[in-house]
């Protein structure tokens, strides 16, 4: 399993156990954090679940390379840093943004929203041409 | 990588380009509204990501990844997984157009109902397919 996929799915467990945790303290009513809805589901949906799915399919599908070096995984790994600072982001600026908030948090939640998608757009140039048949692979492979 | 799961995985793909854009736009009109028809996007945002990118990306590898028949056609009966997905896909662009049009209901129910039947066929496809061949 290459360092990028451990990275992912090891911070996606992280943002599993948060969610959940949050989730409760919500319930309980010891945190009293505005718009924790969306963050629950951003926190699940997309630390988790989008996490895993990104990482596990960046490991299993074909063509990966076989060093584990940085530069031959460099747009997993962007697409790590750019999804987790994002949510971060997200997590601090969200509660604080909006009408009567200073402007520096609705900067921070733009930005937020830009590292995300990015890092959607990185995901996807690295896997695209990774979905591929056998038969192609194959062709690749001679090519090579 | 077989024909459906190429399919299913590259539209998914293309749903979580879809779904992180109009979430995009939901996070910055949160920060400086732009406009409240925005909010019709949040619908979409949950359906494009949820169906088009999570289960879709899910089903299609499942039926690429688990193991194979010995015998006869080794992921079963081809023609059903292209209707699988073809069902699937046109289940989510039904409901997409219900979301945002004034006859939503019918569209509505019936992308809902094409993808309960893409769920079964994939079900019906996978099931003989959860085994192990290894001798105990």
């Amino acid at each position: 399993m290459p360092t990028v996929t451990r990275f992912f799915i090891r911070t996606g467990l992280i943002w599993f156990v948060l969610a959940l945790g949050a989730a409760l303290l919500t319930e309980l009513r010891w945190l009293n954090i505005p718009a924790m809805r969306p963050l629950y589901w951003h926190m699940l949906m997309v630390g988790w679940i989008t996490q895993i799915i990104m990482g596990v399919s960046l490991w299993m599908f074909p063509g990966r390379s076989r060093s584990d070096a940085f530069k031959d995984h460099l747009k997993g790994w962007l697409t790590f840093g750019l999804l987790n600072a994002g949510l971060v982001l997200r997590f601090i600026s969200e509660p604080v943004a909006g009408p009567g908030g200073s402007f520096i948090w609705a900067v921070l939640l733009i930005v937020s929203a830009l590292l995300q998608w990015l890092a959607g757009a990185i995901y996807i140039l690295e896997l695209w041409p990774r979905v591929q048949s056998r038969k192609q692979r194959l062709k690749k492979r001679r090519e090579q | 990588m077989p024909g459906p799961s190429r399919w299913m995985i590259r539209i998914s793909l293309c749903y979580l380009m879809l779904g992180f854009t109009f979430g995009m736009l939901l996070l910055i009109n949160k920060a400086v509204d732009i406009h409240p028809a925005i909010w019709i996007l949040l619908p979409l945002h949950v359906e494009t990501l949820f169906w088009g990118f999570i289960i879709q990306f899910t089903m299609g590898t499942a039926y690429w990844i688990l193991p194979r028949y010995l015998e006869g056609a080794e992921r079963g009966r081809t023609g059903l997984s292209w209707a699988m997905a073809g069902l699937l896909n046109l289940g989510i662009l039904l409901y997409l157009a219900g979301t945002v049009t004034t006859v939503g209901t019918f569209f509505l129910i019936t992308g809902r109902s094409l993808e309960l039947v893409a769920v079964g066929m994939f079900v019906y496809l996978h099931w003989g397919r959860i085994a192990t061949y290894r001798n105990n």
